[in-house]
């Protein structure tokens, strides 16, 4: 089969898993709901159900969508930026610094709402950028940075940073029960806001992504040749970190943490339709939203009427074949 | 001051029960909370409520709970909306509750969001005393329009208190007391937990009661320095007990701590301690009755 042919071929059978995740998650709940009760709905026949499809399932498969297709493109960018397939939003120390940053929020009691997002959602990104741009600046040397430093650094941050999620957490094991969302992620309390507040946000970084995918072709034969192919490779790097990090912040303060995503979806992508950026891009965020969707349907169903975390889930699935990845490059 | 509080309280339902419907009141976030009618769908999202607001001779009016309200019996037969720390916003939704008690524990997240589903929903906090209970009793039976029934249950548990105080009225030799949780590690309680006030109020010291956290973790050496005298096991059952206490009974490095060298490890019940509810009324007497049995033993 072609390469043309595979990606036509993985288009039809992701947005069918799409439309058929989508309407499942929006039939499945805890109150018993029919296709026919949907249809009611979309055809203004009756509003029975108005707020449960609406408010509640609704917003809740869009952002599980958005958060996985955040995750998965921001670990997409990461492996090509960093050359290793073992990248991911994590190793940047982005996804630590988040928490971190709502967990801080939490510690101190600070509740205001800056431009409609939560103080939760403003610290979790904050900290999470924060770190990051701390973690890039250490690493850099004259302008250039090596990317096993940054890799190394990058670790070291993100460890230093859950060790103080954890230390506040043990101050004050009275708000630990508000913590455990940010330490397992969760789509429990998705509402429209969160939606609207992210969704411009991966859009534009899907788009930045893009349009830089045949610099991110060129950086992959190595900084020198693709400097010498006329690729700003300095600026180009920047502006991937920036998105990859921008996307993982966000996700994590809409969900909090949800590992895994990020890691295993760009190599599913990358085995079924090869490395060439300009598609692996799109179709990532694509695939890791459709996978955070049946992710999220498994994590309210398998053990209902109790929800698990979705960490759960992505983990169960994510950890064995990370480990086949690691057997494989042996 | 005892008869002040119960003059002040008296006032309060008076004053209630004069005052017009639509009245607007404080919940324990800052959050107004508007009362209206009755309420005759009520969602509790805590245990302790769940005990409060079946005290109250809510049983009908009651339509949800947690998956750990298992006291009393029928609330085992409610509808379950989920745990303290995730309760389905959908399967409340669905019950169409019109009062909504969320509990400290409940994330305020999940408050946030059940308010904007429109649900009217009141919040109230844990005391970190035994006399914030009857506050707790008031707002319940303010927000569940059974003022007369909260200010009862309130004078009867009083009474509880007052009587086991009595008792102990003529004790002048506080015993050091250390409190074990369950489960392994020696976990207890500081002075910002309601339980250090359980042990004060019957006339004991709290050997962690210095310490200003809620639950902490204990050190087997400062247990040994603190050598207390009653060492008091919450668990589930007997048989959890028996475990707890033959491990702090063979444990060679407490052998000089005076309460494992008398034996006097004694039990009390986690379902009935670790709700701030009426049963702590329960949980004062049975303690009172292990620290000093000599108080109970004959009539006072």
């Amino acid at each position: 089969m072609t390469v043309t042919a595979k990606r036509r071929l993985l288009l039809a059978v992701l947005t069918i898993l799409l439309a058929a995740g989508f309407l499942a998650s929006m039939l499945t709940g805890p109150v018993r709901t029919t296709a026919t009760d949907l249809l009611d709905l979309l055809t203004g026949r009756s509003s029975a159900f108005s707020t449960i499809f609406i408010d509640l399932r609704l917003s809740r498969v869009l952002l599980a969508f958005l958060v996985g297709a955040a995750l998965s493109l921001s670990g997409a960018i990461l492996q090509g930026y960093f050359q290793n397939p073992m990248a991911d939003p994590f190793v940047v120390g982005a996804s630590s610094g988040a928490s971190f940053g709502a967990v801080v929020c939490i510690y101190f009691g600070i509740d205001v709402t800056v431009l409609g997002f939560s103080s939760q959602s403003v610290f979790a990104f904050a900290a999470g950028f924060g770190l990051v741009s701390f973690v890039y600046v250490l690493s850099r040397r004259k302008d250039l940075y090596r990317v096993e430093t940054l890799l190394l650094t990058g670790i070291a941050a993100g460890a230093m940073a859950s060790a103080m999620t954890s230390f506040l957490l043990f101050m004050k094991s009275d708000s630990f029960e508000q913590a455990v969302f940010w330490l397992l992620g969760s789509f429990a309390l998705a509402d429209w806001r969160q939606v609207g507040a992210i969704a411009p946000y991966v859009v534009l970084c899907l788009g930045a992504a893009q349009w830089f995918a045949k610099d991110m072709n060129l950086l992959v034969m190595g900084d020198e040749t693709a400097q010498s192919l006329g690729c700003p490779v300095v600026r180009v790097r920047k502006i991937f970190l920036a998105v990859s990090t921008l996307l993982a912040a966000l996700s994590v303060s809409a969900s909090g943490i949800i590992g895994f995503v990020g890691l295993v979806v760009p190599h599913w992508v990358r085995i079924l339709i090869g490395p060439d950026h300009r598609y692996l891009f799109a179709f990532s965020s694509l695939a890791g939203g459709v996978f955070l969707i049946y992710c999220d349907l498994l994590a309210r169903t398998l053990l209902f009427p109790t929800e698990l975390p979705i960490g759960v889930i992505t983990a169960a699935v994510g950890a064995p074949f990370f480990i086949y990845l690691l057997n494989k490059r042996k | 001051m005892l008869r002040a509080a119960r003059v002040l309280l008296l006032l309060s339902v008076v004053s209630l029960v004069a005052s017009a419907q639509n009245e607007t009141i404080i919940d324990d976030t800052g959050a107004p909370f508007t009362l209206s009618g009755p309420p005759r769908r009520i969602v509790s999202l805590a245990p302790n409520v769940t005990e409060i607001l079946f005290a109250l001779g809510l049983d009908k009016e009651i339509v949800g709970v947690t998956r750990y309200c298992d006291h009393p019996e029928a609330a085992k037969r409610k509808e379950k909306i989920g745990g303290l720390i995730d309760p389905n916003l959908e399967m409340i939704k669905s019950l169409s509750p019109d009062l909504v008690i969320a509990f400290r524990g409940n994330p305020l997240r999940t408050v946030e969001r059940l308010k904007k589903l429109g649900l009217p929903v009141f919040v109230l906090n844990i005391g970190n005393d035994l006399g914030s209970l009857f506050p707790l009793l008031e707002k319940i039976g303010r927000v569940t329009h059974r003022e007369k029934e909260a200010a009862a249950l309130a004078s009867r548990l009083k009474d509880r208190l007052d009587a086991v105080r009595d008792r102990l009225s003529a004790v002048t030799a506080w015993p050091r007391v250390f409190l074990a949780l369950h489960g392994t590690g020696l976990w207890t309680c500081g002075r910002e937990s309601y339980l250090n006030d359980l042990i004060a109020s019957c006339k004991a010291r709290n050997v962690a009661g210095g310490i200003s956290r809620n639950w902490l973790h204990y050190s087997l050496e400062q247990l040994v320095q603190d050598d207390p005298e009653v060492i008091i096991v919450l668990a589930r059952s007997i048989p959890e007990f028996e475990k707890a206490r033959d491990r702090f009974l063979k444990d060679a490095r407490l052998r000089g701590v005076a309460a494992v060298r008398t034996g006097r490890v004694r039990f009390l019940d986690e379902n009935v301690a670790s709700r701030f509810g009426p049963r702590l009324a329960d949980a004062l007497e049975e303690t009172a009755r292990n620290i000093h049995p000599e108080r109970f033993d004959k009539k006072p």
